[in-house]
């Protein structure tokens, strides 16, 4: 075995050029913890701006196809990005693109090819932001019984109607990749369908739900969502991708994604700062980090932190190795939340009530842990809540139904 | 970056595993379990001959010069019996030591004969203090007439009543790792070794009474002795997280078939949600344990500084086997207490080995200290 890629002499100078030009693009502000919403806007543009600036070299989405705009690299050259974006504390997308990740590998996989050739550059480019609509407010974790939102053929288009819920994060999108009901009287799975429209269109309204997270463009979690209305909003036929009542086959592709099935290969950003603070900062005269209670804490955190990253390791190696998977998505998906939230208490535990307040004086720096406190229960639901990561585990373990279920298709998707 | 097992690695993989369906299929593994010595005359001459004995062993001293991955991949197998006998004991750690510790003609007069099988080591370390840091290790020996003599106890060593020579881990001075490694014949006047009874596998006491060791018994050089026992350590645990994930996928698989053919209320009780947890969180242990392991089998095989890799693979394997033997009987409920369900095999293995070599509090704190917090 080997985990870790072996870089050729090519690869290390590509590394070179990557860190020369995140040093040279990437404003020390962009990272900042926004003071108010007009500044919460201005660092967004900032971002959308380094988007674009990735999009046109092709790191934006790096081993997407390049003859759709993405950057045709292969995994190696992915992870070089993923590494130097990463200590730069970003994401690739560096603000939240939920819809555009998982919708375009979607689109590849099941659209035509002049949906994909219409879809598919803006977003690798960094042209467009987009979110996904999934939950409704009758349909979160039973996401085949969405039916609220619906479309209705009419003439050469749809016309859709309904709302959504949790959806995207602050700022607003460009495109929206929504599931809607097609055919209300139809058979369960066989009466969804997919539509990747734009965000602009009359008749769309969005309202921001107030939520315990915080954070408004972490990259691939958001603290702020919106609830979207549809009011008789017409769109073209043609942002139907896979087919009318085919969208549950769509989905799985999208599901197995959002699971966890891609992997992930970043650092753990909260235990590094974690660690750090711990270092610095003294109780009665010690370091917290020498005193053997907080210890015994740190190095229980560390070690689950560890085992999320071999997780994500095994996952991004089983995706573009092309192996079999199996429970391992959802899998992954379970650890990082069952995790996050496990963490609270625990850096609660270990920092005291110094990770509760965002005070700059008597706070952790910034509030990163506050943040944690907030955020490590908010990620329980989003992309299934950790009890339908398990029933997904079981079921492709073989245990939960009679035939045992496969996981969802995502080759030709990365 | 390639997770995958090498060719040859599944090669060995196949070996092992039919070799072990053939030749100890439960009732076999059951069977073994009151024996006093945890040595099978037939299964230790048949794994000689398979190479496995000497498998960490370079060629110079009779072994076959496999990495520690490819050992792991034997000893994953082993543990999915979990296969008892001094093979970790004998093939593994104490060649290890003996290889670490020993001057060159100590190796050679040694090692050989733990590849063919005709020598069983078994290192002592730990004493009733219980400790597994070199503070524990309180037994010092009198030097009489240029040679040692013993007086004391060693406990929880592993196999002791199967082995025909021990390493004997011994204070000889002050300072906190002065300790020395002595190769004590198992058969020598005055030693005495005996399984201790109750809910754990073939960990024994070993008592010393006016022992005479010669002064050539001593392994390589005096008070160098933590510091060889440590490295033989370092590359030794790794394999028994190995054996420790080999026996949690057996658990696993065992859980996973009973949910599927155990009907109650008229489907099979792997359709019930609590049930399906208990094997969520088995699978969950099961895999940490996996790839913890197989990082740190990979750090030590490159080279790569793989101190605190180590003691955090021992730690996550100790908690998930014990968890995962919780687990499966959560799943099993009575039928997985019946001894001849072979259950209880493994549980009993993963009460053991959890504190053998060190429990997980004890290696998270080295955990922490490797990565100089």
């Amino acid at each position: 075995m080997d985990f870790e890629v072996t870089y050729t002499e090519e690869q290390q100078r590509f590394r070179r050029e990557v860190r020369a030009w995140l040093e040279a693009n990437v404003a020390p502000s962009m990272l900042r913890t926004p003071t108010s919403a007009e500044d919460n806007y201005r660092r967004y543009l900032e971002l959308r701006d380094l988007g674009r600036k990735l999009g046109a070299k092709g790191w934006l989405y790096p081993t997407a196809p390049a003859k759709y705009g993405g950057g045709g690299l292969d995994v190696d050259h992915a992870i070089i990005l993923e590494e130097e974006v990463d200590r730069f504390d970003l994401s690739l997308p560096p603000y939240y693109d939920s819809g555009g990740r998982l919708g375009s590998a979607s689109i590849l996989v099941w659209g035509t090819e002049e949906q994909r050739q219409a879809f598919l550059p803006p977003i690798y480019c960094g042209e467009v932001r987009t979110w996904q609509l999934l939950t409704e407010p009758g349909a979160g974790s039973d996401l085949a019984g969405v039916r609220m939102t619906t479309a209705v053929r009419d003439g050469d288009g749809y016309v859709i109607r309904g709302q959504k819920i949790f959806v995207g994060s602050d700022n607003g999108t460009d495109r929206i990749w929504m599931i809607v009901n097609t055919d209300p009287k139809g058979k369960r799975h066989e009466n969804l369908s997919w539509f990747m429209i734009d965000a602009s269109l009359p008749g769309i309204t969005m309202q921001p739900m107030e939520l315990m997270g915080t954070g408004g463009e972490g990259g691939t979690d958001s603290g702020v969502k919106q609830t979207v209305f549809f009011d008789d909003v017409r769109v073209p036929a043609f942002a139907l991708v896979g087919g009318e009542n085919k969208g549950w086959t769509v989905a799985t592709t999208h599901l197995e994604l959002e699971h966890g099935g891609g992997g992930r290969i970043g650092r753990n950003r909260v235990w590094d700062r974690l660690l750090r603070y711990c270092q610095e900062t003294k109780r009665d005269g010690v370091p917290l980090s020498q005193q053997q209670d907080v210890r015994d804490s740190l190095a229980d955190i560390y070690i689950k932190t560890e085992v999320q990253r071999l997780f994500g390791l095994r996952n991004f190696y089983l995706t573009y190795a092309r192996k079999p998977k199996s429970y391992e998505g959802p899998q992954l998906s379970y650890y990082r939340k069952t995790t996050g939230l496990w963490m609270t208490g625990a850096i609660l535990e270990a920092v005291g009530p110094a990770a509760l307040t965002t005070d700059p004086a008597w706070g952790a720096p910034s509030g990163f842990l506050e943040t944690q406190q907030r955020n490590g229960i908010v990620s329980v639901h989003p992309g299934g809540t950790t009890d339908i990561q398990r029933v997904q585990m079981a079921r492709r373990i073989g245990i939960g139904r009679s035939t045992r279920e496969k996981a969802g298709t995502v080759h030709g998707a990365e | 970056m390639d997770l995958s097992l090498t060719e040859s690695q599944e090669m060995l993989r196949t070996t092992a595993r039919s070799f072990m369906q053939r030749e100890t299929p439960v009732d076999v593994v059951v069977g073994l379990q009151k024996a006093e010595s945890s040595l099978e005359r037939d299964l230790w001459a048949k794994a000689a001959r398979l190479g496995w004995l000497g498998i960490v062993l370079p060629a110079e001293y009779g072994g076959s010069g496999d990495s520690l991955s490819d050992a792991a991949v034997l000893y994953e197998e082993l543990g999915r019996g979990p296969l008892p006998g001094p093979f970790f004991s004998s093939g593994v750690l104490g060649a290890l030591t003996v290889l670490e510790a020993g001057t060159d003609e100590q190796r050679r007069r040694i090692l050989p004969g733990v590849a063919t099988g005709e020598t069983v080591l078994t290192v002592a370390i730990t004493e009733p203090n219980t400790s597994w840091g070199p503070g524990g290790i309180t037994l010092a020996p009198q030097g009489r007439n240029g040679s040692f003599v013993l007086n004391g106890t060693k406990l929880f060593v592993s196999d002791a009543t199967s082995a025909t020579d021990l390493i004997v881990a011994v204070r000889t001075g002050d300072g906190p790792t002065d300790v020395s490694l002595l190769h004590v014949d198992a058969k020598a006047r005055g030693v005495s070794t005996r399984r201790l009874p109750g809910f754990l596998s073939w960990q024994c006491e070993v008592s010393f009474d006016n022992v005479q060791v010669p002064a050539t018994s001593l392994l390589g050089e005096a008070q160098r002795g933590w510091a060889a026992l440590s490295r033989a350590l370092e590359r030794a645990i790794p394999i028994l997280c190995a054996y420790i994930v080999g026996g949690c996928q057996a658990v696993y698989e065992k859980s996973v078939l009973y949910t599927q053919t155990r009907v109650q209320f008229g489907v099979p009780i792997g359709r019930f949600q609590r049930v399906q947890d208990h094997v969520v969180r088995l699978v969950n242990h099961l895999d940490s344990a996996r790839w913890a392991t197989w990082e740190a089998l990979w750090k030590l095989d490159t080279g790569r500084p793989a101190t605190a890799s180590v003691h955090m693979a021992k730690a996550v394997a100790s908690e998930a086997y014990l968890d995962v033997c919780n687990a499966a009987h959560e799943v099993h409920a009575g039928m997985g207490v019946l001894i001849e369900y072979g259950l209880p095999a493994h549980t009993q293995m993963s009460r053991t080995l959890f504190h053998y070599l060190g429990d997980p509090r004890w290696h998270k704190r080295r955990m922490a200290d490797a990565l100089e917090w």
